[in-house]
C-alpha cells in the first residue's frame, strides 16, 4: 500500500547541499516494466536517465547545453567570416569555404541556436510559470529536443564530409566538390538545383526538413500546455507576458513551417526526381520559391524576437519594481505582431519587381508592424519610469536590449519603404538591421534571460562583476561590429562578399568591424566562463533572489523533479508578488495531491529511437546523392526505425510511479 | 476491473487530464492544431498547382484529355463514404458499441483502400497512356506531388485506423478509455477527407469550366 | 479525477443513447446530401453554358458546403468547444488568404512567353519519347 510517512529532513536545509528534496516514492517493486513488456529505464544511471528523460527542466537545460554549443560553433563561422574580411583582397579562406561559412553562419545561428535557446527557456519556465506538473506531452517534448539534435547533426556532419574530401577520402563522381551548404541560409533557387551546388544542399534540405518537424512537434505541445495545463485561477490574462510570448511564438511556428516544408519537399524533388518546380528549363519559377521560402520567413524573424520580448517583459517589472506598464497592450501588441507577420513576407522581395499595388500593399502593412512593435517599447519604458531600478546584470542587459533593439527597428523601417530598400537590398545596411534586431535583440535577452532565471535552475548565484564586464564588451563589441557596417553599405559594400578590391574605401571600416566581433567574441567568452564558475562554485541562490513576480519563484531553486507540492491556486496577476505584497484576498492558495501523490511519468528510449530514424534518413538521403551505394535503402531502414519507435512509444504506456512530497516542501507558499 | 493493476493504468490514463481550465480534451486539441497546420501544408501544395496552372495557358496537353473525371468523381464519393463510417466509428464506440466500432472501421480501412486503389489506377494510366511524369514540366511535378501527399496522408490514416482496429481485439483495449483516440483519429481522417474535397474543386472540376 | 471531456462513454445515461443516436441520422442525411451534391458537380460541368462565371461559382459553393458539413458534423465542431473552430478557422483562414495573395502576385504576363518549354509544353515532348 502507499506510504503515508512523510520525509523527514531538517527543515530549511541549504539548496546547494542538498538540491533535491528527496521524497518518499512510490514505485512497484521490481524492474519497472511497460505494457508491452520491455524494462523502462527509470531510476539507471546518469547517462541513460539524461537521454531518456521526459522531465521538462531536464529537457530545458540539454536544449540550452546544445544550443549553447552551436552558437559557438556559428560564432567562429563569423570570426572566420571576419579575418576574411578585414583587409582589402584577402585570401584566407577560398570563395568555395567562405559561402560555406555565411550559409553555415546564418543556418546555425537561427535553427541551431537562437530557436532552440528559445525553447530551453519555453522548457524551463513554462509549466513553472502556469503551476503545472509537466508539458502536456511530456515525451513528445523528449522527441522534440532529439529530432533537433537529429536535424543539426545532420547539417553539420557537412563539414566531416568536406574535411574528407579535401583529404581525397570522398569524393561525388563527376559531381560538385562542395559538401557543406553553400547557397545562403534562404537557399534562393535556382541555386539550389544539381547544376548549381553539391550535395551540402542535401544536407541542408534534409537538415531543415528534420528541425522543422522538431519545431512543429514542440510548439504543437506549448500551445495545449498553455491553453489546457494551467493551474487553477490563472486566467488566460493573469499569464507571465513571457508564457504569453511563448504561445504566440508557437502559432507562428505552427503555421510557418509549414510552408517550408512543402517548399523544400518540392526543392528536393527537383534534386532526386527531375521536377521542375523551381528547374527554370521545365518551366519552374524561382520566385516562387522567395514567396514560399518568405512566407516561412518572415513569421520566422518573430519567432526569433518575440520569446526575447517575453524575457524582456519579465525582468524590467522585477528590477523596476513595478508592474509591467500596460500589461494587456503589451499582450496584444504581440499577437498584432505576430499575425501581421504573415502578411508581409514580400518585403524581402521588393527589388524583384512585383508591381506598384503589391510593393505599396506590403510596403504599408511593413510599416504597420512598427507599430506595436513601439507600443511595446514604450510600455517598457513606461515601466521603468519611476520605478526603483536596480542594475542587476539581467538588468543592464535588458536596459541594452532596448536600445540596441530599438536601433534595428529604426533600420528596419527605412527598409519599408521599397524605394529606400532598392537601395539597402543584399548590401551591408541588411547585414547591420538584422544583426542589431538577432544580437541586440534575441541574444542580448537570452544572455539577461541566463543570468535571471541561472539561480533558479542551478540554485547557485552568480557572484563578483564578471557578468558587468561580461555586459559592457558584448555591448561594445557589438556595437563596433554592427554599426559601421551601416555605412558600409551605404557606400555600396555587397552582403555575401568573399572580398573586396583595395580602392574601394572600405577598408578602414571593415578593419572596425574585424575588432569588434573579436571583442564580442570575447564577451561571449566571459559570459561561458561566468556560466561556468557559478555552476560550480557559486553561492547559494535561495527560493527567490530578486523578489519575483511568478510561480518559478515560489518553489525551491533548483525545482524539484515534481515542480509544486501543492498545485497552486492563482488569484491574480503576477500571482507570486499579490502574494507577497497584495491584499490578503490575493494570497496564494494551493490544492494538495491527495493520497495518491504527484504521478510522475515514466523515462522512455522511444522519443530517441524515432528521432534516430530520422538522423538516418536525412544523412542517407544525402549521400545518396553524392552516389553513395545502398543509401535509398538505409534511408528506408530510417523511417523503420522511426515508425517502429512511434508505434513502441504508443504501446508502452505512459506508466510512471508517485511522489509524496512533504506537506510544507515547495509548491505554493503557505 | 477492480485489479490494482487496472487501477493504476486506468489512473495513468486519466492523468494528463487533470487541470483543464478550458474543458477542452487534451489529445483533441492538439489534433485540431495539428490541423489548422495542416491546412498552410496543403494549401501551399495546392496553391503551386494553381499558379503554375494559371500563368502557362499552354501545358502541351489539355488536361481534360489527361483526367477522367468520371473516376475521380467515384474516388470522392467513396472517400466521403469512408468518412461517413469514421463518424459512425467514433459514435458507436462513445456509446461502448465495440462490435458497431469495428464493422464500422472495417469500413473506411475498405473504402480508403478502395480510394488508394483509385490512385493507383489513375497515376499508372497518365504515365503510361497520357505520358504525364514527375518530369513532364510544371503540370506533372505540381499534380502528382499534391495528389501523392494526399494519398500518402491516406495511407497513413489507414495505417493508423487498422492499429486501432487490431489494438480493439487486445485485453487492454477499453472502449471507455480509448474512445478519444479513435475520435482523434477520426479527426485525422475527415480531414483527409475535406482536403480531397478542395482539391476535387480545385484542381479536377475546374479544368471543365 | 475523472473528468467531464475525458470522454469517458456513458454507456447507460440514456439521455446520452438518445443523442448519439440522432447523431446518428444526422449523420446519415448529411452523407446522402453530400453524395448528392457531388454527383451534382460531376453534372454541371458539362452543361453548355457560355461564360461559364455561374458555374465556377456553383463549384465553389457546392465544394463549401462539403467541406462546413464534413468540418461541423463528422469532426463534431457544432457540438464541441467554440475554441477548437477558432483554431481551426484561423488556420484555414491564414491558408486562404496566404493562397489568394500568392494567386494574385502571379499572373501570365510576368512570363517569358519566348521560352521554348512555354512554346511547346512539355508534355507533348515527353510523349513523343515515350510514343510509339
Amino acid at each position: 500500500m502507499k506510504s503515508e510517512t512523510t520525509f523527514q529532513s531538517t527543515t530549511m536545509a541549504p539548496p546547494v547541499e542538498s538540491p533535491v528534496h528527496e521524497p518518499p516514492v512510490d514505485r512497484p517493486a521490481g524492474r519497472p516494466r511497460s505494457n508491452i513488456g520491455l524494462v523502462r529505464p527509470d531510476g539507471r544511471g546518469f547517462l541513460v536517465d539524461w537521454l531518456t528523460t521526459v522531465d521538462h527542466k531536464k529537457i530545458g537545460i540539454m536544449y540550452f547545453v546544445f544550443a549553447m554549443g552551436f552558437f559557438l560553433v556559428g560564432g567562429i563561422e563569423a570570426l572566420l567570416i571576419r579575418a576574411q574580411l578585414a583587409v582589402a583582397e584577402n585570401n584566407l579562406v577560398s570563395p568555395q569555404t567562405y559561402n560555406q561559412l555565411f550559409t553555415m553562419h546564418g543556418t546555425t545561428m537561427i535553427f541551431l541556436a537562437v530557436m532552440p535557446l528559445s525553447s530551453a527557456f519555453f522548457n524551463l519556465l513554462i509549466p513553472l510559470q502556469i503551476g503545472a506538473r509537466d508539458v502536456a506531452f511530456p515525451r513528445l517534448n523528449a522527441f522534440s529536443l532529439w529530432t533537433f539534435v537529429a536535424g543539426a547533426v545532420i547539417i553539420n556532419l557537412s563539414w566531416f564530409f568536406q574535411a574528407a574530401e579535401a583529404l581525397g577520402w570522398f569524393g561525388v563522381a563527376g559531381g560538385h566538390t562542395d559538401m557543406v551548404p553553400a547557397v545562403g541560409w534562404f537557399g534562393y533557387a535556382p541555386l539550389t538545383m544539381t547544376e548549381y551546388s553539391g550535395i551540402g544542399t542535401d544536407f541542408w534540405i534534409f537538415g531543415l526538413q528534420v528541425l522543422g518537424i522538431a519545431s512543429i512537434a514542440a510548439a504543437l505541445n506549448f500551445i495545449v500546455t498553455i491553453i489546457n495545463f494551467r493551474a487553477p485561477g490563472m486566467k488566460m490574462m493573469r499569464l507571465p507576458v513571457f508564457t504569453w510570448m511563448t504561445l504566440i511564438t508557437s502559432l507562428l511556428i505552427i503555421f510557418a513551417f509549414p510552408p517550408i516544408t512543402v517548399a523544400l519537399g518540392q526543392v528536393m524533388f527537383d534534386r532526386f526526381f527531375g521536377t521542375s518546380f523551381f528547374n527554370v528549363e521545365g518551366g519552374g519559377q524561382p520566385i516562387l520559391w522567395q514567396h514560399l521560402f518568405w512566407i516561412f520567413g518572415h513569421p520566422e524573424v518573430y519567432i526569433l524576437i518575440l520569446p526575447a520580448m517575453g524575457i524582456i517583459s519579465e525582468i524590467l517589472p522585477t528590477f523596476s519594481r513595478k508592474p509591467l506598464f500596460g500589461y494587456s497592450l503589451v499582450v496584444f501588441s504581440g499577437a498584432v505582431i505576430g499575425f501581421l507577420g504573415f502578411a508581409v513576407w514580400s518585403h524581402h522581395m521588393f527589388t524583384t519587381g512585383l508591381g506598384k499595388v503589391a510593393t505599396a500593399a506590403f510596403s504599408l502593412l511593413t510599416m504597420a508592424i512598427a507599430v506595436p512593435t513601439g507600443v511595446k517599447i514604450f510600455n517598457w519604458i513606461g515601466t521603468l519610469w519611476g520605478g526603483r531600478i536596480k542594475f542587476s546584470v539581467p538588468m543592464v542587459l535588458a536596459l541594452g536590449f532596448i536600445f540596441m533593439f530599438m536601433m534595428g527597428g529604426f533600420s528596419g523601417i527605412m527598409h519599408s519603404s521599397a524605394p529606400a530598400d532598392a537601395q539597402q537590398q543584399d548590401s551591408y545596411f541588411v547585414v547591420a538591421h538584422f544583426h542589431y534586431v538577432l544580437i541586440g535583440g534575441s541574444i542580448l535577452a537570452i544572455l539577461a534571460g541566463t543570468y535571471f532565471w541561472l539561480p533558479k535552475f542551478t540554485g547557485r548565484m552568480w557572484y563578483g562583476s564578471l557578468g558587468y564586464w561580461m555586459s559592457g564588451l558584448v555591448l561594445v563589441g557589438f556595437n563596433l561590429t554592427f554599426f559601421p557596417m551601416h555605412f558600409l553599405g551605404l557606400i555600396g559594400m555587397p552582403r555575401r562578399t568573399h572580398s573586396y578590391l583595395e580602392g574601394t574605401g572600405w577598408q578602414p571600416l571593415n578593419i572596425v568591424c574585424t575588432i569588434g566581433a573579436f571583442l564580442l567574441a570575447f564577451g561571449i567568452l566571459l559570459f561561458l566562463i561566468d556560466l561556468i564558475r557559478t555552476v560550480r562554485k557559486g553561492p547559494p541562490a535561495g527560493n527567490d533572489p530578486w523578489d519575483g513576480r511568478t510561480l518559478e519563484w515560489s518553489i525551491p531553486s533548483p525545482p524539484p523533479v515534481y515542480n509544486f507540492a501543492k498545485t497552486p491556486v492563482v488569484k491574480a496577476r503576477d500571482a507570486l508578488w499579490a502574494d507577497k505584497h497584495g491584499s490578503s484576498r490575493q494570497k496564494l492558495g494551493g490544492v494538495e495531491s491527495g493520497s495518491h501523490g504527484i504521478h510522475m511519468p515514466s523515462n522512455s528510449w522511444m522519443p530517441l529511437v524515432a528521432s534516430a530514424g530520422l538522423l538516418l534518413v536525412g544523412v542517407s538521403m544525402a549521400l545518396k546523392q553524392a552516389g553513395v551505394p545502398f543509401c535509398g535503402y538505409l534511408a528506408i531502414g530510417g523511417l523503420v526505425i522511426t515508425t517502429v519507435g512511434i508505434y513502441l512509444w504508443a504501446l508502452e504506456g505512459p506508466g510512471g510511479y508517485h511522489l509524496h512530497p512533504r506537506p510544507n516542501e515547495g509548491g505554493a507558499r503557505s | 476491473m477492480s485489479s490494482p493493476a487496472a487501477e493504476a493504468h486506468a489512473h495513468a490514463a486519466e492523468h494528463p487530464v487533470e487541470h483543464m481550465p478550458t474543458g477542452l480534451n487534451t489529445k483533441k486539441l492538439i489534433m485540431w492544431l495539428f490541423l489548422a497546420s495542416d491546412c498552410m501544408f496543403f494549401g501551399t501544395l495546392i496553391t503551386t498547382h494553381l499558379i503554375y496552372r494559371k500563368i502557362y495557358a499552354n501545358l502541351g496537353v489539355d488536361p481534360i484529355e489527361i483526367f477522367d473525371i468520371e473516376l475521380t468523381t467515384a474516388s470522392s464519393f467513396i472517400l466521403l463514404m469512408s468518412s461517413l463510417f469514421m463518424a459512425l466509428a467514433v459514435s458507436a464506440i462513445h456509446k461502448g458499441n465495440v462490435k458497431s466500432f469495428r464493422w464500422n472501421l472495417i469500413g473506411v480501412i475498405v473504402f480508403g483502400g478502395l480510394f488508394l486503389a483509385g490512385q493507383v489506377y489513375e497515376f499508372n494510366h497518365f504515365v503510361h497512356y497520357s505520358g504525364l511524369t514527375l518530369e513532364s514540366g510544371t503540370f506533372g511535378s505540381t499534380f502528382y506531388l499534391m495528389t501523392g501527399t494526399h494519398g500518402v496522408h491516406v495511407a497513413l490514416g489507414i495505417l493508423w485506423l487498422l492499429s486501432w482496429l487490431i489494438y480493439s481485439y487486445t485485453p487492454r483495449f477499453n472502449s471507455a478509455e480509448h474512445a478519444i483516440d479513435v475520435e482523434t483519429a477520426g479527426l485525422y481522417w475527415h480531414f483527409v477527407d475535406i482536403v480531397w474535397i478542395v482539391i476535387f474543386t480545385a484542381v479536377y472540376l475546374i479544368e471543365y469550366v | 479525477m475523472s473528468d467531464a471531456a475525458t470522454a469517458s462513454p456513458h454507456h447507460d445515461d440514456p439521455q446520452f443513447l438518445k443523442e448519439e443516436q440522432k447523431k446518428y441520422f444526422t449523420f446519415m442525411n448529411l452523407a446522402f446530401l453530400m453524395t448528392a451534391l457531388t454527383g451534382i458537380e460531376l453534372v454541371i460541368i458539362f452543361l453548355p453554358f457560355p461564360g461559364s462565371l455561374l458555374i465556377f461559382g456553383s463549384l465553389i459553393f457546392l465544394s463549401l458546403v462539403k467541406f462546413v458539413g464534413v468540418i461541423f458534423w463528422f469532426m463534431h465542431l457544432i457540438y464541441d468547444k467554440k475554441l477548437l473552430t477558432v483554431i481551426f478557422l484561423f488556420g484555414m483562414t491564414l491558408a486562404a488568404g496566404t493562397a489568394t495573395a500568392l494567386m494574385f502576385l502571379f499572373s501570365e504576363s510576368h512570363v517569358d512567353q519566348e521560352l521554348p518549354f512555354y512554346q511547346e509544353g512539355l508534355i507533348q515532348e515527353a510523349q513523343d519519347e515515350s510514343g510509339p
